[in-house]
Parts: C-alpha cells; sequence; structure tokens
C-alpha cells in the first residue's frame, strides 16, 4: 500500500492508504471527519465538495493517492475555532440551508466560486453552483447566502 | 457552547436564526452514516437485475469463500426465521366492500422478484468493499418471467401477484356516479381531458442508511435509521415484521437529510440489518448508493386520468368526474394504498363550489418499485386534475381562466364549507390570496409582456394554480373508520429542569423542517421564557414519547398543538404552586409573559421560580406532585386546509422549445406563522420539486425489459440552481378554527401548486391543450410545430 | 433495441458462412473477446470485455447458433452475464446474399440489457452497441479477406 501525506485542515497527517481508495473515502473512514458527505455514485451532487490546494474539488472524483503532498481543506476546517468562516456566517443569516446534507459542498464550492469576485452576479452564482445539487431549499436562499457571502468575503 | 447566531427575540412570529445550523454548516451534524458502531460490519444486497424472475436457485458457495465474508444471508434463511411480510398500514375498502389485495412484501426474496432491485440475498462482511466484491460472486439463476411496467396497461398486462388477479389491488369509489352523470349530462359545456401525472423518484440528497444492533446482554436491539417516524418504524418492525417487544428494540433517527415522504416507510433494508445483526452478533451496517436509492426507494405519483368538468350557461361547475389509474408498483408499501384515494380524491373539490363529484381510482400492480407518498402525496395529483381542467374549460369558453377560478370560488361566509368530497374546509379566503398574486403579477399587464415577447421570437405564457391541501390526517376515529392502521395525534412533553431550562419532547421528526428552532419559539413564547433555554429533542424512541412523525405538513399543526398542550398543562400546575406561594386562591393567579401574578396586584412569581419551588418543594402545596415536567397528546378535530394561488409566466424559446421561468409569485395563506423565514424556505423548496415535476423529471421504465432508464443523475434531471428562478412568495391568513395555534401547515404547498401552474402558463404560450409532464424542450417544441 | 444493417464481403457466400462457424475467426472479429470457445457445433462460450458508458464489465456467457440454413442463414443468440454490471441478451438474425461484390450480408439484432448498464447506461446502450456491430462486421470482412485490421 502506498503511503501519503498531506496537509488536512492545517494539520499534518500521513499513512497507508489502498490505491483505490477514493479521497472522500478516505477523508470520512479513515480520518473520520464525517461532514463531506456522499449524495450519489456519479459524480453529480456535489455533497462531497472539499478544497485541494485553494480549489474546489468533487472529492469522489479523486483518489486519496493524487493528494499526496497537497493542502486539503474540508467543512470542518473552514470556521475558525466557533468563528463561523463569512460564507458559513451568510448560509445561517440567510436561511441557505435546510436538511443539512447538502451543505458542506454547497458551501466549500460557494467559498471557491465566489474567491476574487465580491460582487457575483445571480446568474454567475446558479450558473457557478450548477455542480451542487439540493433538494431541499429551491436554491432561492442559496443564491442570496453566496451573494451575501461573497461580499462579506470582500472578494 | 458555541455561537447560535442572532436571535431576534425568538417568539412566535420572529424570523430567528436556526438552532440546527451551527453544526450542519461546520460539518457537525450526525447523519446515520457518520455513525460507527464497535465491531460493526457492512451489508451489501444483491438485488435482482430483472423486472420479474422465478428465483431458480442462489448459490453462495463461492462468495462465502470470499476474503471477509462473514455472513450471507437469502430469503429462505427469512422464511426459517419466519420474519413477517412487510405491510402497508392502511386498508383501503374497495367499491364491493372488500379490502385491497396485499399480497406478500418479504423483506428478501425468496421465490420470485418482482421489480428491479428486488432484494435477494445480503452479504455481511468486515469491510464495505469486501461485502461489495463479495456480493459479485453470489450466482442467482433466473427463470425470467415477461415485465409488466405501464400503469395505463397495467390491467391487461402479464400478472404478477397471484393475490391480485389483473393485477388489481383495488377498484375504489368516492361520490354517487349516477348524480354526476346526469350533472354532466345537463351541463351546458363539458370539459375532457387525458391527464398523466409523470412519476418522480423521490431524492433526499441523504440516501436510506441503516445500522442494527443486537446487545446479548438485554437482548435488545438498536436501530439507527433515515427514518421520518422512528415511532412508526418500530411500531411495524416489532409488531409486524419482527416479532420483537417494543421495549426491546430502540429506533434512533439522527440527523436525516430530508425526505420528502420516502423515509416515511419501513423498508427491507433496515429490516435486514436488525434481523442480521442477532444472527451474527454484530452491528450491521448498510448505506444506500444512488443508484440503488432509484431502485427502492419509494417513488412517488404515476397517474393515469380521464377527467370531465361540466359547467352551466353561467360559467358555474356542475359536476366532475375523475376516473385514475393509480400504479403501486409491485408491492404495496407501508401507507400507499391510501395515496390516491384519501388524500387525492377528497381534495377534487378544490376551493371551488362544484355540487358533485365522483373518482373512482383503480390501483394496480407493476413490475417497478413500490409508490408511495413524497411530497403532497396525493394532493399535487388532485391540483394537478383540478387546475388543469379548469384551466382547459376556460380557454374552450374563451373566458379570463381568472374569473372563471373567481366565480366558482367558496366564498369566505360559506366556512365551514362541507364539500362533496368528505371534508369540511373550516376556513380560507381564496379569493384574496388571488387578488394577491394577481397584483404581484401585474396581470393587467401581462399581453403587453407578451407583444414585447413575441417581437423578440418568443413565446409567452401565464399560469395559475389554485391549489388546496389537507394537513394533519385526522381525526383518529375518522381516520381509523377509513382503514388507516394507526391513530394519528402527535405527542409532546415539557419538561422544565430545575434551574428553568426546557427540554421540549417531541412525536416529530426534523429533517430540515427547522423543528428544534420553530418548536423552541413556540415554547418559548408560550411559557414566557427566553427562546435559548428550550431544547428540542426529537428522533429517538427511548426519549421521546410514542410519537407519530413528520409528513404530510402536520408537524406544527399536529405536534405544535401537542408541545402548546403541554405547556397548558405546566401553566396549570404552575397556577397552583404560584398561588400557595403568593397565597392567593388558584382562580385568581394570571399567566403572562413568563409570571404568574395575583391578578389585581403587584404579588408576581417568576415562572423560573415557580419551576424551582418545583423541584425543590420545601414550601409547596398540599396534594401537589413535585417536578414541572407535562405530557400531553393531540388529536387535531380535523385536517387544516392550506391554500393559495401561484402564478407561473414562462417564455418559450421557439426554436428551441426551451421553457425558461421569467417570474414566479406565490400567495399561500398557512394560518398563523411562526418563523416567516423557514416558511418562506419551505415554499421555496416546495416549488422548486413542483417544477422538477413539471419540467426536469421523468421516471422511465423500459416498456419491454421494465429496466429502470432513468437511473442516475445523469438521467433524472434534478432541478439545479441554473434551472429555477428567484420565487417571490407572500401570504394571506385566515387562521386554522380548531387547533391551539391556528396554524395550517406549509411544507408541501409549493410542490401541490406549481405543476398546474408551469403547464397552464406552458400550454397558454404554446396554444397546446396538454403538454405533458415533464415538459422537456422537446414536447414543447412538438407541441409549437403542432399547433402553430 | 433493436439495430440492423448490411455488409458487402469480398467473398464467397461459401467461405463467409465458414468464417461464420469458425470461432477463431469469430474471436478476432468480436469487440473485447477474450475467449471464445466452441461446445458443440452449435454451441459456443465466450468471454467479453465491453465499456459502456461509464460501466465498464466482463461478460461470460453462452453463444448460441439456431435456424441454421446452411450456407444462406442462421440466428445467433446469446446471454452473458457481467456480474453487478447487468446482463445482456439477444439475438441476431443473420443471413447471405449473392452479390455482384460478393456476398451481402444482412444482421437484424434484437438486444436487451439489465441492471446497471440499463440503469446507468441506458442512453449509451444503442450508440456503443451500433459501434459495436459496425465493428465486428468489418472486422469480420478484413479477417475473411485476410486484410491486417487495427485491433482498435
Amino acid at each position: 500500500m502506498p503511503s501519503i501525506s498531506l496537509t488536512l485542515n492545517g494539520r499534518s497527517v500521513s499513512g497507508e492508504v489502498e490505491t483505490k481508495t477514493l479521497l472522500v473515502d478516505y477523508i470520512r473512514e479513515n480520518q473520520k471527519l464525517t461532514g463531506t458527505h456522499v449524495g450519489c455514485d456519479t459524480s453529480q451532487c456535489g455533497s462531497c465538495v472539499v478544497h485541494v490546494d485553494g480549489k474546489s474539488v468533487k472529492s469522489c472524483t479523486m483518489l486519496a493517492v493524487q493528494v499526496d503532498g497537497s493542502e486539503v481543506t474540508t467543512i470542518e476546517g473552514l470556521a475558525t475555532g466557533e468563528e463561523l468562516h463569512p460564507m458559513q456566517e451568510a448560509f445561517r443569516q440567510n436561511h441557505g440551508l435546510q436538511c443539512g446534507f447538502c451543505t458542506p459542498g454547497m458551501v466549500m464550492s460557494a467559498v471557491d466560486l465566489v474567491a476574487g469576485n465580491p460582487d457575483i452576479s445571480e446568474t454567475e452564482i446558479r450558473e457557478g453552483l450548477e455542480g451542487n445539487i439540493c433538494r431541499c431549499t429551491g436554491y432561492h436562499n442559496i443564491v442570496k447566502s453566496v451573494q451575501a457571502g461573497a461580499k462579506a468575503m470582500g472578494g | 457552547m458555541p455561537d447560535t447566531g442572532t436571535i431576534t427575540s425568538g417568539g412566535i412570529g420572529d424570523a430567528v436564526q436556526r438552532k440546527e445550523d451551527f453544526r450542519f454548516l461546520t460539518g457537525r451534524g450526525t447523519y446515520t452514516d457518520d455513525i460507527n458502531r464497535m465491531g460493526q460490519t457492512y451489508a451489501v444486497f444483491v438485488r435482482s437485475p430483472h423486472a420479474h424472475a422465478k428465483i431458480r436457485s442462489v448459490d453462495t458457495s463461492a462468495a462465502s469463500q470470499a476474503s471477509g465474508v462473514v455472513s450471507i444471508l437469502t430469503g429462505a434463511d427469512m422464511v426459517a426465521d419466519e420474519v413477517g411480510s412487510l405491510i402497508c398500514g392502511w386498508n383501503v375498502v374497495d367499491r364491493h366492500g372488500e379490502g385491497h389485495k396485499a399480497p406478500p412484501h418479504p423483506p428478501l426474496a425468496h421465490d420470485t422478484v418482482k421489480h428491479v432491485g428486488d432484494q435477494v440475498a445480503v452479504v455481511i462482511a468486515e469491510t464495505l468493499s469486501e461485502a461489495q466484491a463479495a456480493a459479485e460472486l453470489v450466482e442467482v439463476d433466473y427463470e425470467v418471467l415477461a415485465a409488466n411496467v405501464d400503469t395505463g396497461s397495467a390491467l391487461s398486462g402479464p400478472e404478477i401477484h397471484p393475490e391480485a388477479p389483473s393485477n388489481l389491488c383495488y377498484d375504489w369509489i368516492l361520490g354517487e356516479e349516477a348524480d354526476v352523470d346526469k350533472a354532466l349530462a345537463n351541463s351546458a359545456h363539458v370539459t375532457e381531458l387525458d391527464i398523466i401525472n409523470n412519476r418522480l423518484v423521490p431524492n433526499p440528497m441523504e440516501p436510506r442508511a441503516a445500522i442494527g444492533e443486537y446487545d446479548m446482554a438485554t437482548g435488545e436491539y438498536t436501530c439507527f435509521s433515515t427514518s421520518q417516524n422512528p415511532h412508526v418504524l418500530r411500531l411495524i418492525l416489532c409488531a409486524f415484521v419482527l416479532g420483537i417487544p417494543e421495549t426491546k428494540l430502540k429506533v434512533i433517527a439522527p440527523d436525516v437529510g430530508g425526505g420528502f415522504g420516502s423515509k416515511i416507510f419501513c423498508y427491507a433494508e433496515e429490516t435486514t440489518c436488525v434481523w442480521a445483526s442477532k444472527k451474527i452478533g454484530r452491528p450491521v451496517k448498510w448505506t444506500s448508493t444512488r443508484s440503488e436509492a432509484f431502485l427502492t426507494d419509494a417513488h412517488g405519483r404515476d397517474h393515469v386520468s380521464h377527467v370531465k368538468l361540466g359547467l352551466d350557461a353561467n360559467g358555474k361547475f356542475t359536476a366532475l368526474k375523475v376516473e385514475t389509474i393509480a400504479n403501486m408498483g409491485a408491492y404495496l408499501s407501508t401507507f400507499a394504498s391510501s395515496v390516491p384515494t384519501y388524500l387525492y380524491a377528497t381534495l377534487l373539490a378544490g376551493q371551488y363550489t362544484t355540487p358533485v363529484i365522483f373518482c373512482n381510482t383503480k390501483a394496480v400492480f407493476t413490475n417497478t418499485v413500490a409508490v408511495d407518498a413524497y411530497r403532497g402525496a396525493g394532493r399535487p395529483e388532485a391540483t394537478f386534475v383540478v387546475e388543469r381542467i379548469v384551466e382547459t374549460a376556460a380557454r374552450e369558453l374563451g373566458v379570463d381562466p381568472a374569473e372563471l377560478r373567481r366565480k366558482n370560488f367558496i366564498q369566505p361566509d360559506q366556512f365551514p364549507y362541507d364539500t362533496p368530497v368528505a371534508l369540511t374546509y373550516d376556513t380560507g379566503n381564496y379569493e384574496a390570496s388571488l387578488d394577491k398574486a394577481m397584483g404581484m403579477i401585474d396581470y393587467a399587464g401581462f399581453p403587453a409582456r407578451r407583444a414585447k415577447s413575441e417581437a423578440n421570437g418568443k413565446k409567452r405564457g401565464l399560469g395559475i394554480s389554485a391549489y388546496i391541501e389537507a394537513c394533519g390526517i385526522a381525526p383518529s376515529a375518522v381516520v381509523g373508520s377509513l382503514g388507516a392502521g394507526v391513530g394519528l395525534w402527535e405527542s409532546a412533553q415539557v419538561r422544565f429542569n430545575a434551574t428553568g431550562s426546557v427540554s421540549v419532547f417531541t412525536g416529530s421528526h426534523s429533517h430540515g423542517q427547522g423543528h428544534e428552532t420553530a418548536f423552541a419559539q413556540l415554547a418559548a413564547t408560550k411559557l414566557g421564557i427566553p427562546f435559548e433555554n428550550v431544547e428540542v429533542v426529537h428522533g429517538d424512541t427511548s426519549k421521546v414519547p410514542m410519537g407519530m412523525g413528520t409528513y404530510g405538513s402536520r408537524s406544527l399543526a399536529v405536534g405544535g398543538s401537542a408541545i402548546d398542550r403541554a405547556c397548558d398543562k405546566i401553566i396549570e400546575k404552575g397556577k397552583k404552586v404560584a398561588a400557595h406561594l403568593l397565597e392567593a386562591a388558584v382562580e385568581d393567579i394570571e399567566f403572562a409573559d413568563g409570571n404568574f401574578t395575583v391578578a389585581g396586584t403587584d404579588k408576581s412569581k417568576a415562572m423560573e421560580e415557580i419551576v424551582f419551588a418545583a423541584y425543590v418543594p420545601h414550601d409547596y402545596p398540599e396534594g401537589v406532585e413535585p417536578g414541572m415536567d407535562e405530557t400531553a397528546f393531540y388529536d387535531p378535530g380535523n385536517f387544516t386546509y392550506p391554500a393559495g394561488t401561484h402564478i407561473a409566466e414562462v417564455e418559450i424559446d421557439e426554436a428551441t422549445g426551451v421553457t425558461e421561468i421569467v417570474d414566479w409569485v406565490a400567495v399561500d395563506d398557512f394560518g398563523n406563522v411562526i418563523n416567516p423565514m423557514i416558511v418562506e424556505g419551505q415554499v421555496h423548496g416546495g416549488i422548486a420539486q413542483g417544477v422538477g415535476q413539471a419540467l426536469l423529471e421523468g421516471t422511465v421504465y423500459d416498456k419491454d425489459s421494465g429496466q429502470l432508464v432513468t437511473g442516475s443523475y445523469m438521467d433524472y434531471c434534478m432541478p439545479r440552481a441554473d434551472d429555477l428562478p428567484s420565487f417571490r412568495v407572500d401570504m394571506t391568513t385566515t387562521a386554522c378554527t380548531h387547533n391551539p395555534l391556528g396554524v395550517k401547515g406549509c411544507g408541501e404547498a409549493g410542490a401541490i401548486a406549481a405543476p398546474a401552474a408551469l403547464i397552464n402558463a406552458i400550454t397558454d404560450a404554446t396554444g397546446a391543450v396538454t403538454v405533458e409532464m415533464p415538459a422537456t424542450p422537446e414536447r414543447v417544441w412538438r407541441a409549437l410545430q403542432e399547433n402553430n | 433495441m433493436k439495430l440492423e444493417g448490411t455488409y458487402i464481403i469480398n467473398a464467397s457466400k461459401e467461405e463467409v458462412w465458414k468464417a461464420m462457424n469458425d470461432p477463431a475467426i469469430l474471436q478476432q472479429a468480436i469487440p473485447g473477446c477474450e475467449s471464445l470457445e466452441k461446445i458443440s457445433d452449435t454451441q459456443f462460450t465466450a468471454v467479453i470485455k465491453a465499456k459502456i458508458g461509464p460501466v465498464k464489465a466482463s461478460f461470460t456467457g453462452e453463444v448460441n447458433l439456431e435456424n441454421l440454413n446452411p450456407p444462406h442463414s442462421y440466428t445467433l443468440t446469446g446471454e452473458g452475464k457481467g456480474g453487478l454490471a447487468g446482463f445482456a441478451t439477444g439475438s441476431a438474425d443473420v443471413s447471405l446474399n449473392e452479390h455482384n461484390d460478393g456476398t451481402e450480408l444482412i444482421y437484424l439484432v434484437d438486444a436487451q440489457v439489465g441492471g446497471k448498464i440499463a440503469q446507468i447506461g441506458s442512453r449509451l446502450v444503442g450508440g456503443a452497441a451500433k459501434k459495436l456491430s459496425d465493428k465486428f462486421f468489418s472486422r469480420f470482412a478484413a479477417v475473411i479477406n485476410g486484410e491486417e485490421e487495427n485491433p482498435e
């Protein structure tokens, strides 16, 4: 089994991993970080989005061995202690979540989507989140949240 | 304690932020698949690739030698253990006085498989990948039989159950057919329409999951499950399927990632996990893949109907006749039989004074997965029938569809109103919602907007849907007389702790609805204590009194009313304690804003002081029990009747047939509102699912092979952010007259209203009489070609 | 799912017929065929690897020759199991006619897939099957004609 080492939510981790292990399974099963969710098996739903070296990635489309040497951030690593990231706070303020299952992936996608674009338009947000499925909110409040989050992040 | 966000008072009517959000936003929710138990094993089901087949043999010899395999169990093992059939909890009595046909539904099939995905065996192994690999090695020899998947022709297709000749589950009627036929014959105009309500896959984002665990020391089972109603699941598993005393099975439904009805039911998988956990002496975990969810979660809708509406010379409706074939799938799911009958035909009056209505529903078995309640359950199908035929009649007669509706509305002074289909509407003001919606969308300005669109080469259409629904199915005695196997009350326990915080235990279950917040607002307001001091506990049968769970927009109207009643009991007891401490008569104690006051004086004790006295009863009234912990069971006197008007406006590209929703207004009457932010969110989500049904989502079983060919997100078109507009949502209010909160329920309204609004808009734009759902660009394009 | 097609093969009817019954030639021609063993004159077992959309599977199954009318026509029937990927069943009526350029081969395929292939790959099955059929007959013709056929 190959060995990998990476920075996960700011912490150095290393260990052996089977070559066929998907990144999402590595995060959930090996690292016991269960905030990253699995909502489909065809890389469509986006519930498993994490950041790899700052870019949003569906962690079901990557193998764990591919993140050797990378910096990976999951939803658990976004807030600073009990202080929410501005995007998380925007989702709370704007009721951008209901059941919470798609939320981690949605928030991680949104953070990457709005980076450097504080005045992102509704159309850009809707197109940018096309790879994240939410069944509860009808996206209305997610769009509002992302817009507010973008402003709060200041680009 | 983590920061729970900005609290603006937290009383009834405040858009307070949700208590549950901090854990969801930080990835700290606990969904069933996030739970891992000591010594846990993993289950993978071997499923039928055929729609209909005899099982000749199941050979597990190679698989049982595979690495990590703990056990392989088959239908034969279940038969040997006398595991019961999965049940349908609502016995519909047909037009001849006979009960519906409920053929056996074994959790693991042992002689035949009846739909693609039917489970044949379960492989239990040390790891998930070992279980998957071993499942590949289970050899099942099938004798393939002809498949029957089409709703409209199921009655004449290959027979599926010997217990159900011609695949008929029941032939059920409501109303007097002769009266309706006579009224139609005497009508000045009769509008007829064939209506298909397309089959849908519910698709909560969290796939179903279960862990069964058996404690040999105590003989107790635990079932972690993605359930909307843990007590109902416990009841079915214990009393009907596994024969376990209810004291020996604990069902825990932790954070659940959406349900929309599909997580009401008792499924084969949790049944198997619980059963297998004792057989192997270790916890057994199963998590559905999305592919399995498509094949095994109960689907929704799937009706084929023929409808006739009669009108007199003045445009007043004279009669409505509806004949529906409803697909039940291969087996009768937990509440399947009630959906196209008591939740459907009873709503066919809509908002109108139609004097006579007849409905005939033929429920049929097919080689498809079971069909049961999905967001709205029967009521979206009813609204679609009523609002499509009314719209069509208006167009045939050349009258304004809004005015035709207005002319036929039940008027505010007619409540309580007895419909010809067995319901009594308590209150409503349908014209108020219609007027507000028409104002919001600028109905009068539509012709100008249409002209502008046409100048840009686009077809524009406007569609109205004036819906009604019935929430909080009740009262228990009535539903019992109609065949329900359970009561439909709800429980609540309100427990003050000695230092003034409150735990509210509810039999309802939250899987996105925000009960932890709304119920806390309710209790805080009622008890006059801070919102932050209330915690809501739900989803664990070992903590919460027996409850009926969450579906049918019942949680607030029924569960909330139970909390209100339990709070009443707290206040009554508190008055006795306050009277003692304040040296006054109990009758003289008034309670308001968290204070017990002697009427007409400034002598007062705060709730917290009374509670403390109740737990530290050093100075306490005689004959009053210590403690401050009250339970209430609330059985509503009637359904609640949320209603409203949604209007959709669309633009269609003539070259491509692509429909763009350019505006959407929703005006709903939900009665009193506890948290408007949560209510609006429910409306948005409901509309999105209704738009999904009307524009995007179609479930296709191949007619020859019975294969589900829309079995993933690549082929089943879920609404995405760029498919939808923002919605304009507003409300009118008539308070429900028969529950203490005056609330009606809001969870399903959008899904009920939306499909008719959208199809009415698309047919308006294209000039077609009908465009089948989902109105894909191809179908819309064809409609344009045929009508231009 | 039904597919049909016509090919002209530059060989005599008898030569084509012989090839149609020769496992070695068939194995060369069937895309992804890993083995083809003759059990009897009318029965073969086959292992075929196929990829349809995202589903990749190894099918094991039987092929039977029926309605033999040498050297004019036969019907191939087959059933393949691909484990969790699902199954494929089908039949092909193949007939040969004399033609100016050799022999005209006409086929009519009726095939069904089930399980995961149907669920995930249905949309792609028609296209994939057409492509595989084309590949098969062009290789078949090439093998008979003794041409070197690029395996992909």
